[in-house]
């Protein structure tokens, strides 16, 4: 049995050669850790895990044409960038958008989605309203598009760890004391995006 | 002046309409397709001045949308806001024969500075 850290492992898709990946010895199959702000999608046995606090993850398959990932997102406060209300939801759909897209990329199609959503705790030390907002949007974006949506666990005062399987649809959650480390990931987070500008770049053909 | 939203998603057929009026255009009509193929439907009924189109939809994506509508006569601004902004879409839209590009998430700032060529 090869050692754990001399394994090779496949490539990921394209796109996502940034996502940490590393070699599972329980679960025999490559893990990729998904860290605030990144998504990642395979088409292979690939395991993907997170670590929520008020942050949402959406985890999301097309279990026919065996294509799925994770995204792990929060949304910035409302009114941090240009006092424009909606900036919030410009994000948050972005992020939700990103990963979508990425499924049907690869081979996913959107009528076959199965759609599971996990996070949005409050956690002490970041403000009560953040997790309950970001579980709000995650739930508003999939009945507004009309996703159904097969499983959550949402809100709280805990943290969750979650381990998703996107080849079977199998996920594993544990809830976890919302420690110091998880605050201070969420607070990291909402600082990067106050701090970056929230906008893509134009570009004119002429 | 008519716009034409294109996009799959209706939260963000929603997002791009409300930039549009954050943006300053309020004298404008707006109507809605929520892929390529409806999009050349509307194109024929509604006319518009300027079409604003996702990418990635099903049925018929953006680049066959704008194929078919040129193919159809239209040669008035056609701009892509699109998630993913890779060199090569960019070279594909502009091949294409599009006007723009947006790369979401966009802003009411982003908007101005290329439609106002258009809509100013």
């Amino acid at each position: 049995m090869p050692l754990h850290g001399h394994r090779k492992l496949p490539p990921p898709l394209p796109g996502f050669e940034n996502v940490h990946r590393y070699w599972n010895g329980e679960y025999q199959a490559v893990m990729a850790k998904i860290k605030p702000g990144e998504y990642y999608v395979t088409r292979s046995d690939d395991v993907l895990t997170t670590v929520l606090g008020s942050c949402v993850a959406a985890c999301i398959r097309d279990p026919e044409r065996g294509v799925g990932g994770m995204n792990h997102f929060m949304l910035p406060l409302k009114g941090a960038h240009h006092g424009v209300v909606d900036d919030a939801l410009r994000y948050g759909n972005f992020a939700m958008e990103h990963l979508i897209n990425d499924i049907v990329k690869y081979g996913g199609r959107k009528q076959n989605l199965e759609i599971k959503v996990f996070g949005g705790a409050n956690i002490g030390g970041i403000g009560q309203d953040v997790g309950r907002t970001n579980a709000e949007f995650v739930c508003h974006y999939l009945a507004s598009e009309g996703y159904r949506v097969a499983g959550k666990d949402l809100g709280g005062m805990w943290a969750r760890k979650i381990i998703y399987f996107p080849e079977t649809g199998r996920l594993l959650l544990k809830k976890l004391e919302a420690g110091s480390d998880v605050a201070s990931q969420d607070r990291s987070m909402l600082d990067t995006l106050t701090s970056k500008p929230l906008r893509g770049d134009v570009e004119l053909f002429v | 002046m008519n716009v034409l939203i294109v996009d799959d998603s209706r939260a963000m057929r929603m997002i791009v309409k409300k930039t549009l009026r954050d943006a300053g255009y309020d004298d404008i009509d707006i109507e809605e397709a929520e892929d390529g193929a409806k999009g050349v439907e509307k194109v024929r009924e509604f006319n518009p001045d300027i079409i604003l189109s996702d990418w990635n939809m099903p049925n018929m994506n953006g680049p066959e949308f704008l194929k078919a509508i040129k193919d159809e006569g239209y040669d008035k601004p056609f701009g892509f806001v699109t998630t993913e902004a890779t060199s090569e879409m960019r070279a594909i839209a502009d091949e294409a024969g599009a006007d723009f590009l947006i790369a979401k998430p966009f802003t009411a700032d982003s908007f101005a500075e290329v439609l106002d060529k258009y809509m100013g």
